[in-house]
């Protein structure tokens, strides 16, 4: 008994769900629900499709490249029961996992921190953009011709005297 | 993904049995399936079959990346001008998709991105007379 992965989506398929397909050169394709079964028949690309893990992982969206991604692998070397590495293992099972755990939720959030930086810049282009929605070009300009008019007949006034 | 890639349904007959091309009865061959293929070794057998009566223009005019057999050569050389192979040639860019790289993608071992190599058209022989 194996806990497989969907050919598509990468969720687990426990034994008695999900389907196999077996192509006519003897690959096996695992699904995990008819959903992604179809999506395969209509040749839907895995990649491409948002909503799977590899679409995550392709385009960035998980964490891809760490060591904690390292201990779950297709072992195929059977190995002799032994109490004291079971209860071992099962320790060192949920530690690795609380580990990713927080890598990945730290990966996204550093991710996601990129986009205020994005959001702020384009706000501020957005404004200096549409500067004369928020203050009209000649706002002040009459007062600053007044103000420069005053200036000038005082010079004149002091040029008379 | 987005919007649908599907285009007008009333022109073309094949688009109104939708359900019929998934059967496994009429399945085609997988991208992976055309990379390999695409591999020298396997191409020479593909491109210089022998003659067969029972397959389209006696297995003669096949197009290694599209999978199919054409009449003459002539129809093979109308089709590498056609947007479904020109659309093939894209597709066949990328690596092929494995089952080993969905279990990467659901944790077991690091995912490696995947990687693009172009893709050319089969050169045709010129000289069929």
């Amino acid at each position: 008994m194996r806990i497989e992965k969907c050919y598509f989506c990468s969720a687990p398929v426990y034994p008695g769900h999900g389907m196999a397909f077996v192509r006519n050169d003897c690959k096996v394709f695992q699904f995990c629900r008819s959903k992604c079964h179809k999506s395969f028949k209509k040749k839907r690309n895995p990649r491409k499709t948002r909503w799977t893990k590899s679409f995550r992982k392709a385009s960035g969206k998980e964490l891809t490249v760490d060591n904690s991604l390292e201990f779950e692998k297709r072992r195929n070397i059977p190995v002799k029961y032994n109490r004291e590495l079971w209860s071992k293992t099962v320790v060192a099972m949920k530690k690795v996992e609380a580990i990713k755990q927080k890598r990945q939720a730290r990966f996204i959030m550093n991710r996601l921190k990129k986009c205020k930086e994005l959001e702020k810049a384009a706000d501020i282009s957005e404004i200096k953009k549409n500067i004369h929605l928020i203050k009209a070009p000649h706002a002040g300009q009459t007062k600053q011709l007044e103000d420069k008019m005053v200036q000038k007949l005082a010079e004149d006034v002091e040029m008379v005297e | 993904m987005g919007k649908s890639k599907q285009v007008g349904n009333h022109k073309n007959g094949s688009k109104k049995n939708i359900a019929k091309q998934w059967k496994t009865k009429r399945r085609t061959k997988d991208l992976d399936q055309i990379h390999v293929d695409m591999i020298p070794v396997n191409s020479v057998k593909l491109l210089k079959q022998e003659v067969d009566f029972d397959v389209t223009g006696c297995a003669q005019n096949y197009c290694l990346h599209c999978a199919r057999h054409f009449i003459n050569l002539k129809t093979l050389k109308e089709h590498f001008k056609t947007k479904d192979h020109k659309k093939r040639l894209r597709l066949l860019r990328e690596e092929p998709y494995t089952h080993a790289e969905a279990e990467r993608a659901a944790g077991m071992g690091s995912y490696i991105p995947h990687k693009t190599k172009e893709v050319h058209t089969q050169e045709v022989e010129e000289n069929m007379d």
